[in-house]
């Protein structure tokens, strides 16, 4: 400590600021090191490791070591390992991996042979990454090192750094939400400080990320699970609703809730391949029932629940108007060897990643967090809009003569497309609108309207000759989407 | 009058004798000494392949490339200061010769990075025992200033009860891990990926010796 005093000020300092230090717990507590241990080194003639992993945090937080172990935290470099190399390898370069994914996802991190951290892969403070000593996580991640301030973590800003930008924009939506603004103004009354923090007791003015996702609350306990309150997955092409099943051993997995749900003692096969037994699975309505008990700390059941059901009904729109049927005509594509297997070497493939994973994700969490600017114009406006405008053109192009086959009945199996049947519902929200039709005496009469009068009419004719002129058009214009709407 | 006379045991034989003893040791101790000098110096380690790969990093190093135009050479760090400890490292050294002609094929640059370990902590145990003497013959522990604010107190605070090896350690080749924490497989793995060798095969290759 006498060295780093003076060769690190800024870390020494913060950590004597701490309640580590106050608790007496100094550097060796948290950084001792088994000279068995891949990653340890000699330091000042002890043994110690330069990485804290859950696991060193563990041998006095056990039980939220216990909690954030198989969450979706922990999981979240294994989540996207299978993705990554489309992306950040064959899209960028490998170096994205390092200064990118790996910087929220967490790195696997590498020790090398002689005892020094891979700089592809250290420093690194992503949330799952995979340590040397085999813990997934970083608790520094929202645990600022070396202060580990509980205020910083209970700030919203401790999320930032990674849920922010075009795909999880978790500090946009909240901002611009109510929940937000009352922050804002409320700051002081946050009570950001305090030992516990139990919303409705130890703070009423607003809820943060904390809060709502993690934070005790009432009767329902905190947790450092922070994915266990979701009752939906929103960052995926279709959203679904998911079992939560946690194992005797602590791990945990989510299954899709369309499936039946595994019984208690059977045994399952976890995300990382090995088996395990089940001891717990919730449903996602009593995950969803835990969330809303946070609500009720500051709002009425009714509303609670009518909010709910706002968000559901997004995610279900989105699901049945887009998703569903974006996902149909990529697989069909895809199946009849359309497009090559290899990702985003065309067009449609960007088209469709931005479809779900930028916009759409934007859209469901702008419902689920409550900011309507999210939800409606930086989300579901814009996919509709790709939808429309980009995916489907791009499709039909792509799809040529099978456009019939692979497109047309995808959109026909639903309502959500009839709208564009109807070519004649006319509305002014483009500046422009048709003057009413006006009866055949006067308009041959007079001169000036008969132009007017007349159009809508062969527009009619031309809705009502359609169908015998689509096939021809789709092979003469395969990007056109005029046809096959109906 | 009194004059001086040899005493009677010194008779004209023993005092040749004693010229020609006197005269040969005096070269033999010039010998010694060039010995000593040549030995040291970095084209005599050199002039065995092996010592090629010790020399890439040191090339690499502020001990080589100093600002100030100072380079330390093989001697000035590996060799002890006086001509009796000077000669007697060299006596030890020859080990390494032998090793070199006899032992396992260092001038592979796979063996060679294989058992450089083992070299590196002979190495530190040898600077430990002799209290980082050669690293004193330049470096005087009172004058160290540092570029950083706080380089100064800490050589005197914090430096007390230590020699200067046990905190800087992997200065000028390549780096190894302290003895305590090295991990044989880490490092054979390390080798085996930076000389495209299938896993497995630098044991096979350190099973050999």
């Amino acid at each position: 400590m006498s060295c780093h005093t003076k060769s690190s000020p800024g870390l020494a300092e913060q950590w004597r600021g701490s309640a580590h230090h106050q608790a007496g717990v100094n550097c060796m507590d948290c950084h001792q090191a088994d000279p068995a241990d891949a990653d340890a080194i000699t330091h000042e003639g002890q043994v110690i490791s330069v990485i804290v992993s859950p696991k060193d945090c563990g041998r006095c937080h056990q039980t939220e070591l216990d909690e954030q172990s198989g969450s979706v935290h922990a999981e979240a470099h294994a989540i996207i390992s299978e993705r990554v190399p489309a992306l950040a390898h064959n899209l960028t370069g490998a170096a994205m991996q390092a200064a990118g994914c790996d910087q929220c996802h967490g790195s696997a991190v590498k020790v090398r042979g002689d005892g020094s951290l891979d700089p592809a892969t250290w420093p690194n403070s992503g949330i799952g990454r995979i340590n040397p000593d085999g813990s997934k996580g970083s608790c520094s991640s929202c645990h600022g090192r070396h202060a580990f301030s509980k205020a910083q973590a209970r700030e919203p800003d401790a999320c930032v750094r990674c849920h922010s930008g075009p795909d999880s924009p978790d500090k946009e939506v909240f901002e611009a939400s109510k929940h937000g603004m009352i922050y804002k103004a409320q700051h002081e009354a946050m009570n950001l400080d305090a030992d516990t923090w139990v919303a409705g007791q130890d703070y009423t003015a607003a809820p943060t990320c904390v809060t709502c996702h993690m934070g005790a609350a009432g009767k329902v306990p905190s947790t450092h699970d922070v994915g266990m309150r979701n009752a939906w997955s929103l960052n995926t092409p279709v959203s679904v609703q998911q079992y939560l099943v946690v194992f005797e051993d602590g791990d945990k997995l989510e299954l899709p809730a369309d499936q039946k749900p595994p019984k208690r003692g059977t045994e399952l096969t976890k995300a990382d391949g090995t088996t395990g037994k089940v001891k717990v699975v919730a449903g996602p309505d009593r995950r969803r029932k835990i969330m809303s008990m946070v609500c009720l700390e500051c709002h009425g059941k009714n509303f609670t629940e009518s909010f709910m059901d706002q968000f559901d009904a997004v995610v279900a729109l989105y699901n049945g108007k887009f998703g569903e049927p974006a996902a149909a005509i990529m697989q069909g594509l895809y199946e009849q060897g359309l497009l090559t297997p290899l990702p985003f070497d065309e067009p449609l493939e960007f088209t469709y990643w931005e479809l779900w994973h930028d916009e759409g994700a934007r859209a469901r969490h702008g419902a689920a967090m409550a900011s309507p600017n999210h939800a409606w114009w930086e989300g579901m406006y814009l996919v509709g809009r790709n939808f429309y405008s980009r995916f489907l053109p791009q499709a039909r192009a792509v799809a040529g003569d099978a456009a019939g086959e692979l497109i047309d009945p995808v959109l026909a199996a639903s309502d959500h497309h009839r709208w564009q049947s109807s070519p004649d519902a006319a509305n002014p929200i483009l500046g422009w609108s048709p003057l009413p039709a006006l009866e055949p005496g006067p308009s041959e009469a007079l001169g000036d309207a008969d132009q007017s009068g007349k159009a809508p009419q062969a527009r009619v004719e031309s809705q009502v000759a359609e169908p015998q002129t689509a096939a021809p058009m789709t092979e003469a214009a395969p990007a056109s989407e005029g046809s096959g709407n109906d | 009058m009194i004059k001086l006379r040899a005493p009677l045991f010194i008779t004209r034989h023993v005092l040749f004798a004693l010229v020609v003893g006197g005269v040969s040791g005096v070269v033999f101790m010039f010998f010694l000494i060039e010995f000593d000098h040549f030995t040291s110096s970095n084209e005599f380690c050199l002039s065995c392949h092996s010592m090629s790969y010790a020399d890439d990093f040191y090339r690499q190093s502020v001990h080589y490339n100093s600002p100030s135009g100072v380079r330390a050479s093989c001697g000035d760090c590996h060799v002890s200061e006086g001509i009796i400890m000077a000669t007697y490292d060299h006596a030890v050294g020859t080990k390494d010769l032998i090793k070199q002609l006899f032992g396992p094929d260092y001038d592979d640059p796979v063996v060679n990075t294989l058992h450089l370990p083992e070299a590196a902590f002979a190495a530190r145990d040898w600077f430990r025992k002799r209290d980082s003497a050669t690293c004193k013959r330049c470096h005087a522990q009172e004058a160290i200033m540092g570029t950083r604010a706080n380089t100064a107190a800490i050589h005197q605070e914090d430096a007390e009860g230590k020699t200067c090896i046990d905190c800087h350690i992997n200065l000028v080749h390549r780096p190894v891990p302290e003895r305590l924490t090295f991990k044989r497989e880490a490092w054979n793995a390390m080798v085996e990926e930076e000389f495209g060798l299938e896993p497995g095969a630098a044991a096979t290759v350190m099973g050999e010796h």
